[in-house]
């Protein structure tokens, strides 16, 4: 069974069409890259999959359950159990300024009585030094740096133990010399084979750490492959266009 | 010498007496202040919820509550409810209010209106990105605003809050027009008792004394809530 399966998937802002029908699986354990020019529907796609868009069209199973079923939605309590099932990063980390960091990766599993205080505080402390930010547990969002705010989002997404993890531009509010740092958590987490899909514009992260590449363009999936195909032997010569700017 | 002495013991055992019969009228001032403060907050922070809901008539009912509450003067409502609301007919017989709990009611639902404008600025200034952080990790409705949006709106209207609450100490001897003992109540007796104006000098201390509080209690707020 695939871990998200989207056939279809259709949405439109008044009268442009985002997303013109897109289909797509994602198998458990694998690192899917999203990449494509800007505009071409890429965060749109990745924001119905959570339930953050509402689609107008198609088809969403996460986990083999219908969060979307031929452009219809079930009722708001059981899209967010669906949902709860992945986790988001966030291009601007959306991190909560008035709470400690630690604060920041208890809450969530509190609200959600998934956790005691005990176990949250000893998991937060397990992720911080996972994610290289060992000793920062007191610290305000204010206080980090972009690079170090996204480790702690990834962190603070890992605290609810999601089934996938979904990327949303994670290093494009960062400078160059921050990428880095944020990449390598994220390809860390590729090799421990959590189930990822990376809307991303570092083609080198793509290409080397992705199992699978979807390249949108035009508001549809122009293309489909392992980092190989899309890289050496695009298909569509929007691909190689792209590809030829970029790297 | 000793005359100018005695002269400057006798205005300060005449302050002093002032002082203590306005006393007396802190118990309304303080009285009010509180009563005002304690329902007015929540009031209005209902009113702001209300006014960002999805439905029209709520967004409609509360933007016309707040309009006729800012947009006609205090006064004018605090005579309305103590002499107005007797006078309706049928019902007005039930409506009869004592002095202190007409003004009461008044500041309430003003201040009310007020807070609800205020609170409004504030969660219009929590970034989309944390209802949606929010969301994706499971957090309910209740939860979000309870734990995310309202600690945050609180910090950036905590300067507005401040001015109001110095404003509400001031707007308190509004009262006076409607004979509540307070303490620009005793002011003017003893001024007109005893044609010297010494008492409201002493009244404007007893303000500056209560709005110096404020002031220096809101600075801390202000400390402890930057991050």
């Amino acid at each position: 069974m695939n871990m998200i399966q989207v056939e279809g998937l259709k949405k439109s802002f008044g009268n442009d069409a985002v997303i013109d029908g897109v289909s797509f699986s994602v198998e458990k354990g694998q690192t899917v890259a999203v990449i494509g020019p800007s505009g071409a529907g890429k965060s749109t796609m990745l924001r119905c999959l959570i339930n953050l868009e509402t689609a107008d069209g198609g088809t969403i199973q996460i986990e083999g359950q219908p969060l979307l079923e031929n452009g219809k939605y079930p009722a708001e309590k059981v899209r967010r159990q669906i949902c709860a099932k992945m986790g988001m990063v966030f291009q601007n980390f959306n991190l909560f300024p008035h709470l400690t960091v630690l604060k920041n990766l208890t809450l969530p599993p509190l609200n959600a009585k998934k956790m005691d205080a005990p176990a949250a505080e000893k998991r937060a402390k397990e992720l911080l030094k996972k994610v290289g930010l060992e000793g920062k547990e007191n610290a305000r969002p204010s206080e980090l740096s972009g690079g170090q705010k996204q480790r702690v989002a990834i962190a603070r997404a890992l605290m609810m133990g999601p089934d996938v993890l979904l990327f949303d531009e994670p290093t494009s509010a960062l400078d160059p010399q921050l990428t880095g740092e944020v990449l390598e958590v994220i390809r860390e987490l590729s090799r421990e084979h959590m189930t990822m899909i990376v809307v991303t514009h570092e083609m080198g992260f793509a290409r080397e750490a992705a199992d699978k590449i979807l390249f949108i363009g035009d508001h549809q999936i122009l293309e489909e492959g392992t980092p190989e195909d899309i890289f050496n032997h695009p298909k569509d010569p929007r691909i190689s266009e792209f590809v030829s700017k970029i790297l | 010498m000793s005359d100018f002495l005695s002269g400057i013991a006798e205005s300060l055992r005449y302050m002093g007496s002032l002082s203590v019969s306005m006393l007396e009228g802190v118990k309304y001032t303080v009285g009010l202040f509180f009563i005002t403060l304690i329902f007015s907050i929540p009031l209005g922070l209902l009113l702001t919820l209300l006014r960002n809901s999805g439905r029209k008539v709520l967004r409609g009912i509360t933007g016309f509550y707040v309009w006729i509450m800012r947009g006609t003067p205090l006064l004018l409502q605090l005579f309305f409810f103590y002499f107005g609301l007797p006078n309706i007919p049928v019902i007005g017989d039930y409506l009869v209010l004592g002095r202190f709990e007409a003004a009461c009611l008044t500041f309430v639902l003003n201040y009310a209106a007020y807070f609800c404008e205020i609170f409004r600025g504030g969660i219009l200034s929590v970034e989309p990105g944390q209802y949606e952080a929010a969301q994706v990790l499971g957090f309910s409705k209740w939860q979000t605003n309870l734990k995310i949006v309202f600690p945050q709106m609180l910090k950036v209207s905590l300067p507005s809050i401040s001015n109001e609450c110095i404003t509400l100490v001031k707007d308190t001897a509004l009262i006076t027009a409607i004979s509540v003992t307070e303490i620009l109540y005793f002011a003017k007796a003893a001024v007109n008792r005893d044609t010297d104006a010494t008492a409201y000098v002493v009244a404007a201390v007893f303000y500056l004394i209560m709005t110096y509080g404020l002031t220096k209690l809101f600075d801390w707020l202000e400390k402890k809530f930057s991050y």
